[in-house]
Formats: C-alpha cells, structure tokens, sequence
C-alpha cells in the first residue's frame, strides 16, 4: 500500500499537462508502465503535444505516442542527459516523470540540480512498489527491495525498512532490526511486490 | 557563578558522567502533572522560569568541556553530523554571532568576544577560557576560521544545533551539527521540510499540532525566542543515541532489570529554543539535552513518583516510538517501590532545596 500515517511518504497523483508551461518534457520507466496507460496519457497530453518531449526507457518504440519521442536505454541514460543538457532549462518548463519510486526520485533529484523547482515538477508512480532502502548505519543504498526486512548491501545488517521517507535520498530508512537483541530476526516476507 | 566542570566525564565505554546534587536540583524536569499529556506547550524563552537552566539565553553547566569533546569524538567518527547545505552561509554567520555575543555576555567570566564593528569585514576576538581556545577572524570571511562557522561555533556549544531556512511558508532543515540525537538522522533529514521530518512522530500529526506549531513558528520574531522541552529516556548516559551508532547502544536496552534500573535508565530532557536569526531569516534551534538517572529523580522525591504515575499512563504508540518497550516494565517496576501514592503539587519545581540520599546500591 502506498498510503502511510508517516508523513515523510509522499503522495502521488496522476500527471496532467500544466498549461502554465510553455516547454513540457515527459519522462517514462517503460517497464513500469501498466497495459494502456501510454495511450491514456497521450490523450492526455495532446493539448500540450507540440511543445512536448516524451523520454521512454527500457520498452519497445510505441507507435501514437504524443510529442517528440526519445528512447533511452535506462534511468541511468536519463540522468546523464539531464545533466549534460543541451539547452537550458528554465521557468517554462514543466517535468511529468512516471515510474517506480526509486525512478521517480532519482529524475527529481538530478532535475533539482539543474534547477527544477517544486512547482515545475509532478510525479505519478506507477509499477512495482520496491523500494531503494538507505542503510543508517553505512548510508549505503540497497535498490529493488521488496521485502519489509532486507540484509544491508554495505554491511549485512539486516534492515528493518521503515515507511520514513527522504526525497533527498530518493530512499526509504532502513534500521537494524536485531540491535536490541543481536540474532532476532523476524522472518523475511515479500510486502513491497 | 563560577562552574566547577568535571573534564573527565565520559558518555561512552566506562560512562563517568555524573550529576552533582546542584545539576540534579536544576534539572529541567518536564512533567507537571501525574498522567501524560501530549502538548506542543511553547512558551517564550524569557530569562526565567522554575529551574535555573532557562536563566541564560545557552545554558552552560559543570558538564561543559565533557560534552563538547564527545561531540569532538562523535564527529571524528563521523563527519556527516555536522551538515550545512550550500545556501546557509548567511545564516551560520548570524549562528556564529548570536552564539558568541550571547556566552560572551552570560559568562564573561568564561567567554569573552571584542569586536573592532558589528559589520561583515570586521575583526573580531573570541576567547574561551573552558576550552583554551582564542581566535581572531574577520566576521563574514570563513577563511579566517579553522572551519566554517557554524561548525566552529557549535563545536564549543552542548546540545545539537538545526538551522531551518524559511521559503514557501515552510521550515527546511538545511544545517545541522547533531552528535546528542534521539535516535534521529541528520543525513537523512538534512532539506526536509518541516512536516517531512516530524514524519515519524506518533499521534500529534491526526490533532493538527504540526501545523498549528508551524504557523507559529513562521511568525517567529528577532529577538524573541521561544522555547519547550521534549524527553525520552536512554539506557546508560549515552549522548549519541543516533541511528547511525545503534548497534553499538541498542544492546543496551536488553540490559536493564528491576535491581540496576536506578543506574541505568535515564531520563533524557531536551530544552529546544527557537531563534529568528537577523540577516538569513533562518530560525536556529538549538536542542539542548539534559540526563539524569532514575537514581538522581528519585532523591527528589515529587519526581521519582510524579514519573512513576506519568510513564504509567503514556500511550502504547509512544512507547514504542520513544524505544521504551523492552525496558519499561524493569523502570516502573523500580519506580513503584518509591511511590506511595501521595498526593503531589502541580507543577515541575522540586520543591526541594536539599536531595534525599542517593536510594540505590
């Protein structure tokens, strides 16, 4: 579930075109994306399809897709083109981002550095609940977690994944769960499919 | 007022912080009635108040020069306590000198500022004679100090320091020297806006207290600070009870029983002040903690009881989110044999001059 009484945990709502904005880039986890959605949101989009970029991951070339499509290969691929961007972004742009959380966050971090503010930004989740879990311990992050108890990629502690939040960090807090008592370790179920 | 510091204290290993019985009389006991009582109760830090730890604009105590070389350790440790994102140069300068003009003139015998201008570009003089420090710098020029300001200043304050910068009528904590933390991460809260970091708090979130505290906060004044306690309870006179080094105190939670609880269980109290800072309009605040064992509460008889009937009644959320669970039963149980029920004024103030013999060991 993505509701929590933790108020660090972001809510989501569906993307709708700003028409505030004058430029609008759509960026899309294309394995996140639910059967259908694609051709809803370039219905949705279309008021805005001539001064819209559309940056798919991972999935195949869809044919009908609204604005100019650019296909890259990985989150990774849209982080780097964010970063070395070409031209320069300003107050008209507006940036819909579409994907797991981990996608989500990892978008909006590398936006803010190039000067995205909160008001030019919406983000709609879509996919797999994982998590990315920042260990408190080593501040290593753990990616693709779907466990509620998952064994630190820095340190092997095993990390209870608490639903706290940071945007910063794009990540969920994870903390040890067998301190108190070294060797305790609840049983492991899968609670973030 | 001289201050007799007792250098040798520690807050890890062999744990040689002790109270004198003129730190116990003053402690900042948080409790005024018999039950719990959930309340953001902020009020104006004036110099007054029923101990004599709200008597100066930064408390400084016999536990001075212990606390600030365990923050020395803490960050030796680990450098990301202290946290300042780039845009708060401003507001640690305003830090710097709120800090030193306020020591300097509460203690003039420990502290001492000359200032040759008010102004960025002028010289200034800090002495601190706890800690054998002089330093000459020229205010607004970081290069002129061994590091940036705010950590130079907040490394010989107790207490851990946040700086919330004020946009969109919300806090961000953006700057933060945290080394005696409640079990709270400052690298992971470091520009998180003030909703987001008191996200894990229980119960007050569904009463409206954040906003409402908020709404106050983004009103807050120069010149007129405001002020309120927090607790929670630490097993051991630990001052870094950080998530990042919970493997190394969490243990001690499963340590306590009904015969050491007086020892080890302490009362952990957090005097929070809130400072509007002039020039960066940021609001400082500064979290300072005080701890006392169930053995110093208890020689004062109106606290060892009043605490009795109060951790009775807190509510199972609260238990589990201060970390109470697996200790609380041993720390009541201690407590009961030293609660006879007897009706107790309202109010926090000792109402004692004199301490009870210690009552363990």
């Amino acid at each position: 579930m993505m509701h929590s009484d933790i108020k660090s945990r972001p809510a989501y709502q569906a993307l709708v075109p700003d028409l505030a904005g004058s430029r609008h880039l759509l960026v899309i986890e294309g394995d996140a994306l639910p059967p259908g959605r694609l051709a809803t949101l370039s219905n949705t989009f279309a008021p805005v399809a001539d001064s819209l970029h559309t940056w798919l991951t991972g999935a195949p070339a869809v044919e009908g897709i609204a604005g100019k499509l650019w296909q890259l290969g990985s989150v990774e691929d849209v982080l780097d083109t964010l970063a070395c961007a070409t031209r320069g972004y300003g107050m008209g742009d507006r940036l819909y981002v579409l994907g797991t959380e981990p996608f989500l966050w990892s978008v909006a971090g590398a936006a803010a550095l190039i000067g995205f503010g909160p008001g030019q930004l919406q983000l709609e989740h879509a996919g797999s609940l994982r998590r990315r879990v920042w260990c408190t311990h080593c501040h290593v992050t753990t990616e693709n977690v779907t466990t509620g108890i998952v064994a630190c990629r820095g340190c092997s502690r095993h990390l209870l994944v608490r639903d706290h939040f940071s945007r910063r960090l794009g990540a969920f807090m994870g903390v040890m769960v067998d301190a108190e008592a070294p060797g305790e370790i609840p049983a492991i179920e899968e609670v973030f499919a | 007022m001289s201050i007799a510091f007792k250098p040798e204290e520690t807050f890890r290993g062999d744990y040689r912080y002790r109270n004198s019985d003129a730190a116990i009389l003053r402690f900042p006991f948080p409790f005024p009635e018999d039950r719990y009582m959930y309340s953001v109760n902020i009020e104006p830090h004036t110099r007054s108040g029923p101990s004599d730890v709200y008597l100066h604009a930064f408390d400084v105590d016999e536990h001075y020069i212990a606390e600030c070389r365990d923050k020395a350790i803490t960050l030796e440790r680990d450098p990301g306590r202290c946290q300042v994102l780039p845009h708060m140069m401003m507001a640690q300068w305003d830090t710097l000198e709120l800090l030193m003009e306020s020591l300097s003139a509460d203690y003039p015998a420990l502290f001492s500022l000359t200032k040759e201008g008010d102004d960025f570009g002028s010289l200034w003089t800090w002495i601190n004679r706890p800690l054998g420090i002089e330093q000459r710098f020229v205010f607004g020029d970081a290069e002129t100090l061994p590091c940036e300001p705010f950590e130079y200043i907040t490394r010989q304050a107790q207490g851990d320091f946040a700086i919330c910068d004020q946009r969109d009528d919300n806090l961000y904590m953006d700057a933060g020297m945290v080394t005696s933390q409640a079990d709270w991460s400052l690298e992971f809260d470091v520009g998180m806006s003030f909703m987001e970091w008191h996200g894990p708090v229980p119960l007050a979130h569904q009463t409206g207290v954040f906003e409402r505290a908020l709404k106050y906060l983004l009103m807050l004044r120069l010149g007129q600070p405001v002020r309120r306690l927090n607790w929670t309870m630490s097993i051991n006179p630990r001052l870094d009870t950080s998530p990042e080094s919970y493997p190394e105190w969490g243990p001690d939670r499963a340590s306590v029983t009904p015969a050491n609880a007086g020892e080890k269980v302490h009362l952990r109290v957090e005097l929070q002040t809130l400072w509007r800072l002039p020039r960066s309009n940021a609001i400082l605040f500064p979290i300072r903690c005080y701890l006392a064992s169930l053995d110093d509460l208890a020689r004062v008889p109106k606290w060892g009881k009043r605490l009795h009937r109060v951790l009775s009644t807190l509510p199972p959320q609260l238990v589990e989110y201060k970390g109470l669970t697996r200790y609380l039963p041993a720390a009541l149980e201690w407590l009961a044999q030293r609660d006879d029920g007897a009706e107790l004024p309202v109010g926090t103030a000792a109402g004692v001059t004199r301490l009870n013999a210690p009552v363990s060991g």
